[in-house]
């Protein structure tokens, strides 16, 4: 039963969709790095006062605004727990792992809002910053943190505004503790700026609706989508569904407790909800920051895997994001292991693991829906470049692509970020304009495509050559496991990190290199994955076939001998 | 002076004559002809020299707004075209910004990927490297690479060339050398650099750029070459100007050379006419809202500005366009748009559209999908023996059977189903109003909205009383505003160079050298078209940003040579620009004057002022009494309405809403609790006497 009209439901989900919108479009214009303003990775949403989610800002990436809510209920319940009272014109910043915060480096902002003196909402952005003052620079590829105290400095619930008044010594903190500081504080007060546009909407939006309907509405909303996906959830088969995968963890350490971990997943669908269970996944890591917060990371994964597949945007049209697309859907992660680790087990790089996790689900998925997942995909790697320019440090982050398996019915996504990642990469010209490095290549693999009816996403090539002295860190995975091919198409590439020196010598690198120092001249060379085919490459058409070839991705011999398409001298192909 | 301004849309090709002395209008409609537009075109402007008794030969200029560009890309019919890039960067375009559209989706297609501009078999790399800051050149172009790649390309079939190299903008060296060797080797083919469309830096934007220009160039090329021979043919010996994105027109030659000018023609001239329209009531602050029967067309002008997008807000079919273009937001909703309850019990109108084939049921054509159409006219807001001037009747009861299909759905009564289509679709319609105008820093509140196209004057009042707008502008004929728009333009071209300096170290003789240089080249362009230095003005700006920022903001910069004093002139403008876009500034942050810009405008005659026709009455004007159905404070209820013919209301003289005006090309609905007036200009402002 619906609490108000249909067009009143229609009228107040545009509003909210406007107003997370305007969040979202002045954080990334006002914002100081790449990261942020490139790479887009930054989240904007609105809650209800107990941080149920009403909207989310389409701009924002999937893993900065899913968790928006659990920051919300942990801020509520610290306050709590301390006896602070929550005022109007407070501003909250909070970034604790173990307390909805995805990892340290996402900050958020948070404005509760307040009606006639009441606490009706809150307007929250988050979003990863440069720098967080963790062990060495940069905010990826911190991979050699052995706690979180290492990982950063830690906010639970910290009042930066006060009723309305600056608390200075906060910002002072921050100042002396941040590296790049110019830039995170710009970033930082750019989110609190967002933050309180969007509360100012949510007041215009209850000053033209009034209060009591747009809550109605906001209910209404929420049991909407909920009830798209419990529809789309009772339409699958009962039943278990299993997968996993392995994630690379540090194939350089010599305890194998760290290497080679499993993921794993059980899809549990039982009429109109399903429940997640993650039992089987390797024991947390305690020492090395890839464990991944139950509330902020695994549950955004799994929310997200599950609506792409069964609420797919470019099928079903939009559904609005809301609580109610989280309520059909209970996950089980025993406590300490990868999935839900034990405070104060590091999670600062638990970017790829979590997307691993993703693709897992996905895996587990598709046993149940063949045709609506893809193969499975190449994962991505964060680097993290940084020197110092006459005393002042420069940082730049780069999110580097994995790819898409093929679909039923189409080839997998080349070249793009993956699952619950959906940054953009920096212009080449944008790069060499303010950093001291030179990209010498950026293109796709070739001879790297995975054999399937609908072949597998291709990854890419990038070399970086440093032009000073300076650092490097990554955060990877995937160099030694390759995504998954389906339905017969064939696993996909692995990828891979290099260093070339200046004096020539070569080293492989693993997936994970915590802070190492390089000279000028160096070079770093990083192959992305290619993601996994679909279906048998021998019923991929020979039009296609003959395409690739002309494309340059494979050679006529890897046609004949991958697809059994031999291509003759004016280029058409023929199977043999 | 006789001009003729002819603009081609979906269905009609609209034409307006004017003579600038005489201040004659003659305004004609002949139907698009989809397969060769250049073919209505002829067959309009011959009959409208007939209406208006002049011959073909005495109209100066022929103003055109077409589709051709925007439908090759949109239908994805271009050229067979190539690409000569870097060693090491072959797949750019493929990569793009590796952002995915959607974020929840495992189905989507990639605009750049599944429908490729340019096939990778035919995107070439040659050695060459151009670096910041300053474009020097560290691998030097290797001649005979560009010269393999082109035989390559000739061989492969391809017809049109785009060669894009890295940090372009900063030395154009390497691109126009590879140029001239592709245009050696190739003769026939179309050639274009992305240094020479828009030299600024982020390269998959500036070689999309160039793609989609040398995508469509062919085809732009070899219709403006054969409509204007097609004119001398009909003795039109004036000239052929074809509108630009950016708002202004360009001559024949320069659209030829640069096509992808023209990939927002259509919907400029619409901004263009709105403003004449408002300037002629007396308005600059306005936002232009025109309603046909799928999209909807929004343009704002701010103090008489019309506002343009940022570098990084344009893009056609996907694909980013790195051109200066009027700020023109689309979004699905009109006459045509379908209502319908989906699979979770929401209302839904829109952004699917009956179109105008099947079209609303109320058309009779086989439509059976509720429309907003069918929902005016069970409100009694759309007169069935009234459509188009009574040339084409509508089938109400056709209109009211799917509305109460749906009513029984949603389990609403008839009417307040039908007015629900109608509330959504214009808070839909409000949303696509505030995001354009308060993310920029732009109060609606001040402005006046401008109804154009066949459904704006049904939906403008209302869509204006949720923005607390208050007031409407209906122009003498909404439905050929964008014809109309065509004869107040000027010609217009842009130059930008790419500077990246910082406040405290700049370099001034760098930037008197380059907006000298930007400018002499514009000059150079004017002068190739014929246009006396004495009717040509420009105009410079600085794209600014605070460094670290990824997005800038347009400030002036003074005229004359640059100094200290004009720089810090410049750098306040921009802290002010900041404040109203953002609601603050950082005045004591570095920041970084990323572009230089300057805008050359040659002077057109222009469309003299409109008149209303003297002599109407109230009593002349009025048609009947019948009942519409409005939503006022909430309640929703029937009201006995007065039923107007426009062309005989009376000049300056209120009257009060509920009322329905007619004419020709719309229908105009005036709410209870609005009045309306005719302008001396010609226009209809209705006002809201009580705002809510």
């Amino acid at each position: 039963m619906t609490r108000i009209d249909p067009v009143t439901a229609a009228v107040i989900q545009g509003g909210l969709d406007t107003i997370a919108l305007e969040m979202g479009h002045k954080l990334m214009r006002m914002s100081y790095s790449s990261i942020i303003r490139e790479s887009e990775d930054f989240g904007a949403a609105l809650t209800d006062a107990t941080g149920r989610q009403l909207c989310e800002c389409r701009l924002s990436t999937p893993l900065q605004s899913g968790p928006i809510p659990g920051y919300v209920r942990n801020i509520l319940s610290t306050l709590e727990a301390r006896g602070e009272t929550l005022n109007e014109g407070d501003v909250i910043m909070h970034n604790d792992p173990y307390g909805g915060a995805s990892h340290g480096p996402d900050v958020a902002f948070a404005v509760p809002v307040f009606h006639e003196g009441t606490l009706v909402g809150w307007s929250v952005t988050t979003a990863h910053h440069l720098d967080i003052g963790a062990l060495s620079p940069g905010s990826c590829g911190i991979v050699d943190a052995v706690d979180t105290y290492a990982e950063g400095l830690q906010f639970k619930a910290i009042k930066v505004y006060d009723a309305g008044r600056r608390v200075d010594p906060v910002w002072h903190i921050l100042r002396a503790n941040i590296r790049a500081p110019e830039l995170v504080v710009g970033d930082m007060e750019a989110q609190v700026k967002a933050s309180h546009i969007g509360a100012q909407g949510m007041l215009a939006l209850i000053a033209q609706h009034g209060l009591t309907t747009l809550q109605a509405a906001a209910d209404d909303l929420m049991d909407y989508s909920e009830r798209r996906l419990r529809a789309a959830i009772s339409a699958l088969p009962d039943g278990d569904y299993s997968a996993s995968t392995q994630i690379d963890g540090f194939l350089d350490d010599p305890d194998p407790g760290r290497s080679n971990l499993t993921i794993c997943a059980t899809v549990k669908v039982r009429g109109d909800a399903l429940t997640v269970d993650l039992t089987g996944t390797a024991p947390q890591v305690p020492d090395k920051p890839i464990n991944m917060p139950l509330v902020g990371t695994v549950d955004c994964a799994v929310w997200l895997t599950v609506r792409s597949i069964l609420l797919d945007a470019a099928v079903v049209g939009p559904v609005p994001q809301n609580e109610g697309l989280t309520r059909p859907i209970t996950i089980v992660a025993p406590l300490g292991c990868l999935a839900n680790p034990i405070f104060p087990a590091p999670v600062i790089a638990r970017f790829c693991s979590g997307n691993a996790l993703a693709d897992t689900v996905m895996k587990a998925l598709a046993l149940a829906v063949p045709q609506q997942v893809s193969a499975g995909i190449g994962n991505l790697r964060v680097v993290a470049l940084s020197g110092l320019n006459h005393g002042n440090h420069w940082v730049h982050m780069e999110i580097m692509e994995g790819s898409y398996g093929g679909r039923f019915g189409k080839d997998g996504m080349d070249a793009v970020d993956t699952l619950y990642a959906n940054t953009r990469n920096n212009p080449v010209e944008d790069i060499e304009s303010h950093v001291p490095l030179r990209i010498e290549r950026y293109e796709l693999r070739e001879e790297s495509m995975a054999p399937g009816a609908w072949r597998g996403g291709i990854g890419t090539i990038r070399e970086f050559r440093f032009l000073a002295d300076a650092g490097f860190s990554i955060e990877g995975d995937g160099h030694a496991h390759a995504p998954w091919g389906f339905q017969g198409g064939s696993d996909g590439h692995t990828a891979s990190l290099t260093l070339v020196a200046a004096d020539g010598t070569v080293r492989a690198l693993p997936s994970k290199v915590p802070y190492a120092r390089v000279k000028a001249g160096d070079r770093l060379i990083a192959v992305g994955p290619s993601g996994g085919g679909y279906g048998d490459a021998s019923l991929r058409a020979t039009a296609l076939v003959a395409r690739d070839v002309a494309d340059g991705l494979i050679s006529a011999a890897t046609a004949l001998r991958d697809f059994g398409v031999t291509i003759h001298k004016d280029g058409t192909g023929e199977r043999v | 002076m006789i001009t003729v301004g002819v603009d081609v849309g979906g269905t009609f090709t609209d034409l307006v004559l004017a003579n600038m002395q005489t201040a004659q209008q003659v305004i004609h409609k002949v139907p698009t002809t989809p397969g060769d537009p250049s073919v209505g075109v002829l067959q309009g402007v011959s009959e409208l020299c007939a209406l208006a008794r002049v011959t073909p030969s005495e109209v100066r200029y022929v103003l055109h707004g077409t589709t051709t560009a925007t439908n090759a890309v949109l239908e994805h019919k271009g050229a067979k075209t190539g690409l000569i890039t870097n060693d090491g960067f072959r797949d750019i375009l493929h990569i793009a910004r590796h952002q995915r559209v959607e974020h929840y989706s495992i189905q989507q297609d990639l605009p750049w990927q599944a429908r490729p501009l340019i096939e990778r078999a035919h995107r070439k790399t040659v050695p060459c490297r151009l670096i910041s800051p300053d474009g020097a050149e560290l691998v030097p172009l290797d001649e005979e690479a560009v010269r393999r790649a082109a035989r390559e390309l000739a061989v492969e079939g391809v017809e049109s060339v785009a060669i894009c190299f890295l940090f372009s903008y900063l030395n154009p060296a390497h691109e126009d050398r590879a140029a001239a060797i592709v245009r050696a080797e190739m003769p026939g083919a179309f050639v274009t650099t992305s240094s020479s469309l828009s030299p600024q830096f982020r390269e998959f934007e500036r070689f999309t750029t160039a793609a989609l220009s040398a995508f469509i160039g062919p085809k732009v090329g070899s219709y403006v070459a054969a409509l204007d021979a097609a004119l001398k043919q009909i003795g039109v010996t004036g000239e052929l100007r074809i509108m630009s994105s950016n708002g202004g027109v360009a001559t024949a030659r320069m659209v030829t050379e640069k096509p992808a000018l023209t990939l927002m023609s259509g919907l400029a001239a619409g901004v263009l006419g709105g403003g004449w329209v408002g300037d002629q009531a007396g308005r600059n602050r306005l936002i232009t809202f025109d309603i046909g029967g799928t999209s909807a067309d929004i343009g704002i002008i701010n103090d008489g500005q019309i506002v343009e997008t940022d570098a990084r807000s344009t893009s056609i079919a996907g694909f980013p366009l790195l051109m200066p273009m009027l700020d023109i937001h689309t979004i699905g909703a009109g006459g045509g748009s379908i209502a319908y309850v989906d699979e979770g019990g929401a209302f839904r109108v829109g952004p699917q559209s009956a179109g105008a084939s099947p079209g609303p049921a109320a058309y009779g054509r086989g439509g059976d999908l509720p429309t907003v159409t069918d929902a005016n006219i069970v409100l009694g807001r759309l007169m069935p023996g009234d459509f188009l001037g009574g040339a084409m009747k509508l089938d109400a009861t056709a209109a009211e059977r799917v509305i109460a299909t749906l009513a029984a759905r949603l389990g609403l009564p008839l009417l307040d189903t039908a007015e629900g289509v109608l509330t959504i679709l214009n808070a839909n319609m409000a949303n696509a109003i505030r995001s354009r105008t308060l993310q920029k820093g732009i109060d609606p509140r001040g402005f006046a909205l401008v109804a154009m196209g066949g459904a704006g004057p049904l939906h403008a009042a209302e869509v204006a009383a949720m923005l607390a707008i208050p007031e409407v502008i209906v122009p003498p004929f909404p439905g050929i505003t964008s014809a109309m728009g065509l004869l107040v333009t000027d010609l217009k071209y842009d130059a930008v160079r790419t500077l990246f300096q910082t406040s405290g170290q700049f370099n001034l003789s760098r930037i008197n050298a380059d907006l000298a240089a930007m400018q002499n080249h514009l000059a150079g362009r004017f002068a190739a078209d014929r246009i006396a230095p004495d009717a040509v003005s420009y105009a410079r700006i600085g794209d600014l940003r605070y460094v670290g920022q990824g997005y800038e903001l347009k400030v002036p910069i003074p005229n004359g040579s640059v100094d200290d004093a004009s720089m810090a002139q410049v750098l306040d403008a921009f802290h002010a620009a900041h404040a109203a876009e953002y609601g603050h500034a950082f005045p004591q942050n570095p920041v970084e004057v990323v572009n230089l810009r300057v805008v050359g405008r040659g002077a057109m005659p222009r469309l003299t002022p409109g008149r209303a026709a003297p002599g109407g009455s109230l009593e002349l004007a009025l048609i009947r009494h019948s009942n519409t159905v409005f939503r006022v404070s909430g309640t929703l209820a029937s009201y006995p309405t007065a039923i107007y013919q426009r062309a005989s209301l009376p000049l300056s003289q209120p009257f009060s809403g509920p009322a329905i005006i007619l004419q020709k090309d719309t229908t105009t609905a005036v709410p209870p609790g609005w009045q309306a007036e005719v302008h001396p200009a010609g226009s209809l402002i209705l006002t809201q006497k009580v705002l809510p």
